[in-house]
């Protein structure tokens, strides 16, 4: 009965469109009454919930991404992506993979990543010939390559729900090849079409020009070495190197780009409260949620229940990515990985797939659900830029999601593509 | 009635605009603190006691606040997909459902955390030295803050006014 009560009350509730948060919230509550424990645990974890040191990366990471893209460093990064490869056929799509790459290398946001970089890049590729449905593709898809590459808020996220034990420094390294494996198959998708629809190239702006991009984007780019070195050698915590990024971009964007003002400085600090108030409620709400399905034996007994099915690890992570792929098209990330880590994750351990493994499956998974309706944040806001319907979109995003799908594939069954850096790293 | 509650709309306009100024006015300060911690750690090689509970009680703050402004702009992440199957003259009153749980819950957070911070007066957070209260008065500040501003939409809604329009704006959202 407790388990009717725990997810009833939760699907009902998130079936009539309430936000995510208050359905964890008074489904949990609802099964503390029942079960006869005090009400005021709820609250009580509401609170503790989100009293975490490591939890405070995501707003700085968040807080960072905003003023790099408001402050210019994106923009400079993508010029800079631009004179290297804009000469290769379909040259902007090119374009739009590389600086989706580095900048995703700064930046962990899938949704500001889209913003920056679409807003730069769609508008050139539709005045150069470019059909608005590729340059949205090209750009929603790329976007995903900043959830896999360092530092990518989403794997603290998973970290935390996972019980905070899985090592943030490992699950950033793990994410680094399969996000360049991403921008490899993106990259080759968008050569594709670009020339069975005949796109054209750009001229190659010469050395010299490129040289000084690159040397113009250098502040920005150095943001890579700092966050990923400080984290990985284990100088900084996660956090404390967040908080360094908002420092340094802050200052980039102030004295050195020059391109900060007051108005621009409010937008990015309101913008960043309102989306990481919306992640880390969730979080909240989700502790007495995640406490509830621990003392009910929630994943165990799943876990039991799927070993009846089959024994295999490979079929268990089929079912799951299967799950997780219909889940991500309604859900948003951030809440799915805190409602399904502490569920699927013991389950596969079980089985015996590495708790860090996972977690770039899990995000990549979930990554790819951000660009389908009827919830595709990603999309929305890459359709929007490129003002197109997102059905339109849809109508020729067929070849990015396979390369999606097809990096998913991999990244499941080859554990050593997410495994082996780390390990190299921990020497 | 319907003058009336346009007058109220505004208040709680200001109110909300206060509560996003505060919660944004504690990320910078979180961001000072902790770069503060950074600093004394590595350069100073001391780096103080109270920075890290200091911190953590500010983002509990700014979180509660910010999913408080969340309710009026109505940026809370959903489900929406009953609401795109069903025919369009339901869409009001599933909103008003969520409304309605949102204000049970909001109502939740106001009378428990205010048991909570009432019983907490006594002891004290170590190293900050203030009392435990202050770690859930955001809560109840939030719970307050989130009651009123879903009854307005509940009663905005049932005066007649469009208040389900989705709001657009620019601000980029989280994944």
């Amino acid at each position: 009965m407790e388990y009717w009560i725990l997810f009833g009350v939760f699907t009902a509730l998130m079936l009539v469109g309430t936000p995510i948060a208050f359905c964890l919230g008074i489904a949990s509550f609802a099964t503390i009454v029942y079960i006869g424990r005090p009400a005021i645990v709820v609250f009580q974890q509401l609170n503790s919930g989100v009293s975490v040191f490591t939890l405070m990366a995501v707003p700085f990471f968040i807080f960072a991404g905003d003023l790099m893209v408001r402050g210019g460093i994106a923009a400079r990064i993508i010029q800079f992506a631009g004179s290297l490869i804009g000469h290769v056929r379909g040259g902007l799509g090119q374009v739009n993979v590389a600086a989706s790459t580095l900048f995703g290398g700064i930046s962990g946001s899938a949704v500001a990543e889209a913003a920056a970089v679409g807003g730069i890049m769609i508008p050139q590729m539709k005045a150069r010939g470019y059909g608005a449905d590729y340059a949205v593709n090209v750009t929603s898809m790329a976007a995903l390559i900043a959830l896999l590459l360092p530092p990518s808020h989403n794997m603290i996220i998973y970290s935390l729900s996972g019980g905070g034990r899985i090592s943030i420094a490992d699950l950033f390294t793990a994410g680094i090849i399969p996000g360049l494996l991403l921008a490899l198959a993106l990259s080759v998708t968008a050569y594709v079409v670009a020339v069975k629809r005949g796109y054209p190239t750009e001229p190659f702006p010469g050395f010299g020009k490129a040289l000084q991009y690159f040397l113009i984007s250098i502040p920005g780019l150095l943001l890579i070495g700092i966050i990923f070195g400080g984290v990985r050698s284990g100088i900084f915590t996660a956090t404390e190197s967040s908080c360094i990024a908002v420092i340094y971009a802050f200052l980039v964007t102030l004295l050195i780009y020059r391109s900060m003002s007051w108005r621009a400085f409010v937008h990015c600090v309101t913008g960043a409260v309102r989306t990481t108030a919306m992640v880390l409620f969730i979080i909240g709400a989700a502790a007495s949620f995640g406490w509830l399905m621990a003392y009910l034996r929630v994943a165990p007994l799943l876990t039991e229940a799927i070993g009846q099915l089959t024994q295999d690890p490979l079929m268990v992570l089929l079912l799951i990515n299967v799950l997780l792929l219909v889940l991500g098209t309604f859900m948003d990330m951030g809440p799915l990985i805190v409602i399904t880590t502490p569920i699927f994750l013991p389950m596969v351990q079980s089985f015996g797939v590495d708790p860090v493994h996972f977690g770039v499956i899990m995000i990549l998974n979930l990554g790819i659900g951000l660009n389908t309706p009827p919830l595709g944040p990603v999309q929305f806001v890459a359709a929007a830029v490129g003002k197109i319907s997102v059905m339109e979109a849809m109508r020729s995003v067929w070849p990015f999601y396979f390369a999606g799908l097809a990096v998913l594939g991999l990244v499941t069954y080859i554990p050593a593509l997410s495994l082996w850096l780390p390990a190299l790293f921990r020497g | 009635m319907k003058s009336t509650l346009l007058r109220a709309s505004r208040v709680l306009n200001a109110l909300s605009t206060a509560a996003l100024w505060i919660a944004g006015i504690g990320l910078v300060t979180m961001t000072l603190i902790v770069a503060y911690q950074v600093f004394t750690r590595y350069v100073l090689n001391a780096s103080p006691p109270w920075t890290e509970a200091a911190s953590i009680m500010i983002m509990s703050w700014f979180i509660f606040l910010g999913a408080a402004v969340g309710v009026r702009e109505n940026f809370h992440m959903g489900f929406d997909v009953l609401i795109y199957v069903l025919p369009p003259g339901a869409k009001p009153w599933l909103r008003a459902v969520t409304d309605l749980a949102i204000f049970a819950f909001a109502f939740g957070m106001a009378y428990y955390g205010g048991e909570l911070a009432l019983r907490y007066w006594t002891t004290r957070i170590p190293v900050l030295g203030i009392p435990t209260t202050f770690t859930y008065l955001p809560i109840v500040l939030a719970g307050v803050l989130m009651c009123l501003f879903s009854l307005e939409r509940l009663l905005l809604r049932m005066a007649g006014e469009n208040v389900d329009e989705p709001a657009t704006d620019d601000v980029v959202t989280a994944d």
